[in-house]
Order: structure tokens, then sequence, then C-alpha cells
């Protein structure tokens, strides 16, 4: 990771919080200031934040839909090739292509699918596989795991001006405003 | 979202109030006008109450698949210790409770037995298929096994109702761990009772045929049903200003997922039975179907599949929908009339092997309906519609969906 060509380049910047109260204003604030890329970080869920972020919903549901009716479609049609046009075969006098015997496969199919649509879908919205992110060069950063909350822009933000945006950080009464690298200095 | 606050009991009305003998007035009027002109016209068919027996049994069954859905909806809430329901578990309470007067509801039933199912005629008793099932399918058994289901379901239904309207004063978290203890059992007790039920209810109208699967599909039905009730509860007593702020749309939403989740387990189940059948093709096993795709039947067989299972499934497959007061509102009701159309596909074939409706499937419905929603009411009055003293009340007030 350290021989990145991209080196010491700022990846955005992290504002440290110590309570969920402290912390829902601030984000409130960030939302309104109209950031879009940025990001907040928490040791477990905290109500309310979706709206306090205003995140908008996402389109996986209907990569899932789209998942599920190709699934739906496939098995039905793969079915009614292999039974009542490649290999016809009369099995216990049922039509060739009898739907109640073709639906579990259909049904089992379309669970596939989705579930594919879902798994995968959630990879690329998230920009997955990613083997490593820069806020782990933040050694602060560690204790978002354990009894801190933080609040990342990013310096991809059309909005983001470096001085700018760190004095706006440091007015919404974190503990600090730090600069994440992409890729650690030493 | 943007307040931070939890909900306060306080905040909003709780009690029935003034609301409670209205409705108890106007709906055990609808009932007892509903009977008196399902027996009026029962009479004046002058089929020895033939007709009339299978209007009621179809009526009776719906209203009880309602309540026993709410028996079961308790205990899986305890097992499970669940908090998201707890602020509107009261109603599934009073719900499931009003089983003392299904029971008196069901007398009509056990009368008629004579003119509904196929095991109490002597030609059918005498056939080949009825010698191994003859003992257990005898008028004597058919009333034992009754009271047995009762003495169940009312037991455990007062022991869930009682015990949390207690927790109210006493706010005694142990009262929470009983139920919890009981609740495993209880719930294998009543998935027993349950299943015997329906075979003996819906299942042995047709005394040769036999599905081990219809205990689940009684019970898929009566689950759904119960969760679009239970949705038009809240959202009325919401509007009549009740319940209000408490029960929020993250509240209604899990409503949603419960009946977009049960109409799903419905079809599966419904299709599973249908579909074994299909596949084996043997005539003792076949004929049930074969009655119920002909003369009119298939038809109703045919919108039962769009009714019940693929037209809510996709109305209600987005988070928008079930979070809509509006459109969870518009499904509950799809969902309770085609549940009962389904019940109707299960009974009246056995009556009539022609496709047949009679105004006394409308007035059995409003007369059972009508006293099973007053008993509703009157075990609703007087006591809070929200467990106050339940531990996970405000978990269950706090509550939102990841």
């Amino acid at each position: 990771m350290s021989t990145n060509a991209k080196q010491g380049a700022l990846y955005g910047l992290l504002t440290e919080f110590e309570s969920p109260s402290l912390l829902m204003e601030a984000v409130e604030k960030v939302r309104d200031e109209g950031f879009k890329k940025w990001d907040v970080h928490t040791p477990f869920p905290v109500h309310g934040m979706d709206d306090a972020m205003g995140i908008r919903g996402t389109n996986l549901p209907f990569l899932v839909l789209g998942g599920g009716l190709t699934g739906l479609g496939l098995a039905t049609l793969m079915q009614w090739w292999m039974n009542a046009v490649d290999y016809k075969f009369v099995i216990s006098g049922k039509p060739l292509f009898g739907l109640p015997a073709a639906f579990p496969v259909m049904f089992e199919l379309t669970v596939l699918f989705s579930a594919f649509a879902a798994f995968f879908g959630m990879w690329i919205l998230n920009g997955l596989p990613k083997w490593y992110h820069p806020l782990f060069t933040n050694k602060r950063f560690r204790r978002a795991t354990q009894d801190r909350f933080y609040i990342v822009v990013e310096a991809a933000d059309p909005r983001f001006k470096l001085e700018e945006t760190r004095s706006f950080l440091a007015s919404l009464g974190g503990n600090v405003v730090e600069e994440v690298n992409e890729s650690p200095e030493d | 979202m943007s307040d931070h606050q939890v909900p306060s009991l306080e905040d909003t009305e709780t009690t029935l109030g003034s609301l409670g003998p209205r409705v108890f007035a106007v709906s055990a009027l609808v009932g007892v006008i509903g009977l008196a002109a399902t027996i009026g016209l029962g009479l004046g068919e002058g089929d020895g109450f033939r007709h009339f027996g299978f209007s009621y049994l179809t009526n009776f069954a719906f209203f009880l698949s309602i309540s026993l859905g709410a028996l079961f909806f308790m205990p899986i809430m305890y097992v499970t210790r669940a908090s998201w329901n707890v602020v509107m578990r009261r109603l599934a309470e009073v719900t499931a409770a009003v089983m003392p007067l299904m029971a008196v509801l069901a007398i009509p039933v056990i009368i008629f037995a004579g003119q509904i199912y196929g095991w109490a005629d002597p030609e059918v008793a005498a056939s080949h298929g009825m010698s191994h099932k003859a003992a257990y399918l005898s008028q004597n058994m058919f009333i034992l096994r009754w009271v047995i289901y009762f003495a169940i379901w009312t037991g455990y239904s007062w022991f869930f109702w009682k015990t949390s309207v207690k927790q109210d004063s006493t706010r005694d978290v142990a009262l929470t761990r009983r139920l919890e203890n009981y609740s495993g059992f209880a719930l294998m007790v009543c998935a027993l009772s349950l299943a015997a039920a329906s075979f003996d209810l819906l299942m042995s109208i047709d005394p040769l045929w036999f599905s081990t699967m219809f205990g689940v599909y009684y019970w898929a039905g009566g689950f759904v049903t119960f969760f679009a009730v239970m949705t038009l509860f809240t959202l009325g007593l919401q509007n009549s200003g009740r319940m209000r702020g408490i029960v929020s749309p993250e509240h209604f939403h899990d409503y949603g997922k419960a009946m977009f989740a049960f109409t799903f387990f419905w079809g599966y189940i419904a299709f599973s039975q249908y579909m074994l059948y299909w596949y084996a093709n043997i005539p003792e096993e076949t004929h049930w179907f074969l009655v119920r795709s002909q003369n009119g039947w298939g038809e109703v067989g045919l919108i039962l599949i769009f009714a019940t299972f693929a037209l809510p499934f996709a109305g209600l497959i987005s988070r928008y929908a079930k979070r809509s007061r509006k459109m969870l509102a518009f499904w509950a009701f799809w969902i309770i009339i085609a549940q009962w159309i389904n019940l109707y596909w299960v009974v009246m074939p056995q009556f009539s092997e022609s496709f047949i409706i009679s105004p006394m499937d409308v007035t059995a419905f409003f007369g059972i309906g009508g006293l099973w929603l007053a008993g509703i009411t009157k075990l609703a009055m007087g006591n809070s519609l929200v467990p106050s003293g339940d531990p996970r009340l405000e978990d269950s007030l706090r509550f939102e969906n990841a």
C-alpha cells in the first residue's frame, strides 16, 4: 500500500465528537451546507441518522427487482425449452410444459437471482471490493469502533475547499479537525 | 424525525373512552340483525338449514382464524423477545381473548354438523375410505374435540391478556419473564390444536379427502388476515384521535412487512398443497381440487391466485407502500376480502358443485363479524389500549426500521 502513487494526497477532513447528540446537531449542519461526498462513522447504529444526513433511498431495490424478474423469465424459458422443445418426453401423463411443475424452479431462480442482484449490487453501489480505505491511515479514527463519533468530508466533494471546510468543521463543536491522507505518510 | 424526543403515552388518548360503548352498541346491533337475517334466510331455503350451515361455517371459520392469528402473535413476540409490537400488542390480546364468544358461536356449527359434514351422512360413513376414520369423525368425538380446542385457546388467550393487563398497574418485569417461559409450550400446543381444529372445521366437510398441509393453510390465511385487521384497528383508532404519535410509520411499516411476508407464505402453502396432488394425480386426492376447478369454482380459484397472492404481493413490495397509511389501509381491506373468498372457495363447493352465492353469506359475515367486534370492543373497554407497564414499551416507542 505504501507504494501508492497518490501517497500523501489529501482524502478529506475528519472531525471527532464525544456523544451521539453532539454528532447529530453537527450532522444536520453538514447536510444543510450542501455537501454530497461525506460520511458519518459511529460505534453503533444511531437512530434517525439517515434523515439527519439527508440520505436518499437507494436504487438497490430496483436492481433486486430486475434480478428477480430475470430469474423468473430465465427459469420459465429454460424449462419450456428443455421439456417442450429440446427433449420432449411425456412424464406421468403431464403436459410437456406444465406450469405447476415449473413453478418450484421459477421460484428458486427468482430468489437466487434476486439474492445475486442484492449482494453484488450492494458491492457495486458501495464501490466494493476495496482492499483498503484511506481512513485506516488515521490513528484517531480507530476509536470509531469504541467510543468516538466522526464526520468525514471528502476532498472530492465539489464544495470542498481546504481552508473554508476546515474552519466550517471546526465550528461544529467537535474535538479536533484532522486531515486524512490517501495513504500513510510513514 | 429531527426532534429526537421519545413519544410519551401522556401526549395521546390511550383508552377507548366514549368510543367504546358506541362501537360496542353498533357492532352488537349489526351482529344480532345479521344473525337474525341469516336465520330467516336459512329458514326460507327450506333445506333443513343446510345452506345456512355452510354460510355460517364459512364466516365462523373466517373470524375464528383472525382470533387464532392473534393467539399465535403474542407468544411469537414473547419467545423472540421482540419489542417493536409492544405499543400495539393490547389490540392483539383482546382480539385473541374473544375466544369464549367464539366458543358460543361454534354451537350452531355443532348443531348443524349433521347437515354440513360428510362423515355425518350414514352412506358416506359406511364407505370403504371411512372405515379407519369412523371412530374419530363421529358426533361425540367432534363435540369433545371442540370443547378441548376452546379450553386450550380460551386458557392461553386469557392468560396472556390478563397477565398483560395486570402488568399495567404492577409494572412487574417478572410477569414478562413468566409469559416468555410459557410461550414456547403455548406455541406448540396451539399449533397442534389449530391443525386438528382445521381438519375438523373445514377438511372433514369432505371426510374422504386429506391434506397434511391443511392446518398450515388455514393458519397462514388467518395470520395474514390478522395483520390486516390489526392495521385497520390501529389506523381507525388513530383517526378517532387515539394512540396518535405513539404508533408511528415505523410500526405500520412492520405490519406492512408482515402482511407482505404472510401473503407470500399463504401463496407458497396453497401452491404446495395443490402441486403435490396435481403431480401425484391420485383420484382420492385430486377430487377435492376437481370439484373446485369446475362449474364456476375454477374461475373463483383463478381469481384467488391474483387476489390473495399476486396482487397484494406486488402491491406491498415497495417500502413506500408499507409506510403509506392509505395504501396500507387499501391492501389491508383487500387482503381481508380476498382471504374471505379463499375460505368461501374451500367451504362452499361442498354444498353446491356449481358456483353459488347467496345473501346469507353476507348477512352471516356481518352477523358473526358484528358480534366478534362487539366482543373485542367489550374486552378493550376499561383498560388502556397500550400495555403501559411492559418493560419493552419504551423500546417500542423508540422503534425505527434500520
